[in-house]
């Protein structure tokens, strides 16, 4: 579960990101997070997998106090969790294979683990055949679901996007959305930040909504809305 | 470690060092000379130790007896001192034969030679040799107090000179070596730097996916460590062979001088070049390392 008590969050220049926010998300729930630019989604998608720390309040994964928890805990915090960047952050000299069994690679599986898992993930994302492509000669739907399947590689229980479908056409868009959800049908819990309102709309899954930096809306079978 | 995650160390290293190949060049360069400089001064002053050492071993005591003192009183205190145990061997002159000694080591001083040979100024004495170099002052203290002795004369002057040469080489050495290693360094974590810099996207990727920090850290400290052993061996092969062709060319130069033999001087360079150059490298890398980790 994730739990978000009284969190704001100050950057330095004193733009308010966050402010008083409150939110309980359980396993297994699909969630969007809408919102204007500049609202404070990406804010919020940050301190979840602690990339930064709110300036007040408590933001808890499951048995991790993020606020309190040392330094030396955040890898066992971030391997629970899966993360998707709108820009994929792939890197560019391995290819597919490569770039998604780095991620098993650095926590010390087996080649066997490797050899078994990669090719699952990557025919679960629809890229078994393009497996020995690099980034470059891949589209931007491509693209981002090499970045999806590097987020499940590692079975995470939680799989946190920041504007995955921010770069795309609206039907690759359509269909890494299928993706999220056949993901979440397996039993992750699905965080999404986007602006892709025709997407919220047709899916009908949970909504909250963040303007200035405050949930103005959170409804479980919700659409996007006139906030953004 | 497992074997795969140490083949996967090893293999990041050399990548790391290959990517960089020219970095990594004036790396070892820089921590060559470097350590090449601190050889040099340990070879400055193990050969000075050497001087010294070979100095005191070879040193004898000479005692001069007052004019006045009898025959028999004289040879009573040899034979006291004889007993004495720090004494390896003594022995009796007379002015008459010191003076002889004089005019075979200066055949060419006519005018000194004429003096002796009318009014010999010169004393009897003994020649003493200690056991240990280090019981020479205890001897001269103890001929000193007797009153028939007019003076005592010893070598171990020149040896307590040369011990504090031997000190100020090994200061300045340091001293030049800390600014040096200072500069060492900051090429060393230099480079360390590009190499991270160029792997800041996996860095990226590990950090996110839950790859704890010494994971990360590890290939980029074997770098420096490497980087630091490599400079250490090319100093000490360096110097294995310039003091080869040191020792040559001070043997046909200077054939009294004592020349430490090669293998003691490698006994004290080698592994100080080692561990420097360890830990420059080791303390580059995690310096250049640090400010990227930072979650």
């Amino acid at each position: 579960m994730i739990r978000l008590e009284q969190v704001d969050k100050r950057y330095g220049n004193g733009h308010v990101a966050l402010s008083g926010v409150n939110l309980v998300i359980r396993r297994g729930e699909f969630v969007f997070v809408v919102g204007p630019s500049g609202s404070g989604k990406s804010s919020l998608i940050r301190l979840l997998y602690r990339e930064e720390l709110p300036s007040s309040g408590d933001v808890y994964i499951d048995q991790f106090h993020l606020t309190r928890m040392r330094r030396s805990q955040v890898p066992r915090l971030r391997r629970q969790l899966g993360v998707v960047f709108q820009d994929v952050k792939l890197l560019p000299q391995r290819t597919v294979y490569q770039n998604v069994a780095f991620a098993m690679e650095v926590l010390g599986a087996s080649s066997r683990e490797i050899q078994k898992r990669v090719p699952a993930v990557l025919e679960l994302v629809g890229l078994a055949r393009r497996k020995d492509s690099f980034p470059h000669q891949l589209s931007g739907g491509e693209q981002q679901r090499v970045g999806i399947a590097r987020a499940l590689i590692n079975n995470p229980v939680y799989l946190i996007a920041d504007e995955p479908t921010g770069n795309l056409d609206p039907d690759t868009a359509s269909d890494i959305m299928r993706l999220f959800l056949e993901i979440n049908r397996r039993g992750a819990t699905v965080i999404m930040a986007t602006h892709a309102r025709d997407l919220v709309n047709q899916v009908q899954r949970r909504v909250i909504a963040i303007d200035h930096g405050r949930v103005v809306r959170d409804e479980l079978k919700g659409a996007y809305g006139h906030e953004a | 470690m497992k074997p795969k995650t140490l083949w996967y160390f090893g293999r990041e290293t050399g990548y790391g060092l290959w990517r960089n190949g020219w970095m990594t060049l004036a790396s070892v360069s820089t921590v060559a000379i470097s350590l090449f400089v601190l050889a040099f001064f340990i070879v400055l002053s193990v050969n000075l130790n050497h001087v010294a050492g070979v100095l005191e071993s070879e040193v004898e005591v000479r005692v001069f007896i007052h004019q006045h003192v009898p025959r028999p009183r004289e040879l009573k205190l040899m034979n006291q001192a004889k007993h004495w145990p720090e004494v390896r061997q003594i022995s009796f002159f007379t002015k008459a034969q010191a003076a002889h000694q004089l005019q075979s080591e200066f055949p060419d001083q006519k005018d000194l030679l004429q003096l002796i040979d009318q009014s010999n100024p010169l004393f009897d004495g003994f020649d003493v040799y200690t056991r240990k170099p280090t019981q020479i002052a205890q001897v001269v203290r103890k001929f000193r107090a007797s009153p028939l002795i007019q003076s005592v004369v010893y070598e171990g002057v020149v040896a307590k000179r040369i011990n504090r040469l031997t000190q100020v080489v090994r200061v300045v050495g340091w001293g030049i070596e800390a600014l040096l290693a200072l500069a060492t360094l900051s090429i060393v974590s230099n480079t360390i730097r590009l190499a991270v810099f160029a792997r800041r996207r996996e860095i990226g990727v590990m950090k996110l996916v839950g790859a704890t920090d010494w994971f990360i850290r590890w290939p980029f400290v074997m770098e420096g460590v490497v980087l630091g052993l490599v400079g250490a061996a090319t100093a000490d092969v360096s110097v294995n062979y310039g003091y080869r062709w040191a020792i040559h060319a001070a043997v046909t130069a200077m054939p009294f001088w004592p020349v430490a033999p090669l293998s003691l001087v490698l006994q004290h360079t080698v592994w100080v070049t080692v561990a420097t150059g360890l830990f420059i490298g080791a303390l580059g890398s995690l310096v250049a390392v640090r400010r990227f980790l930072r979650v």
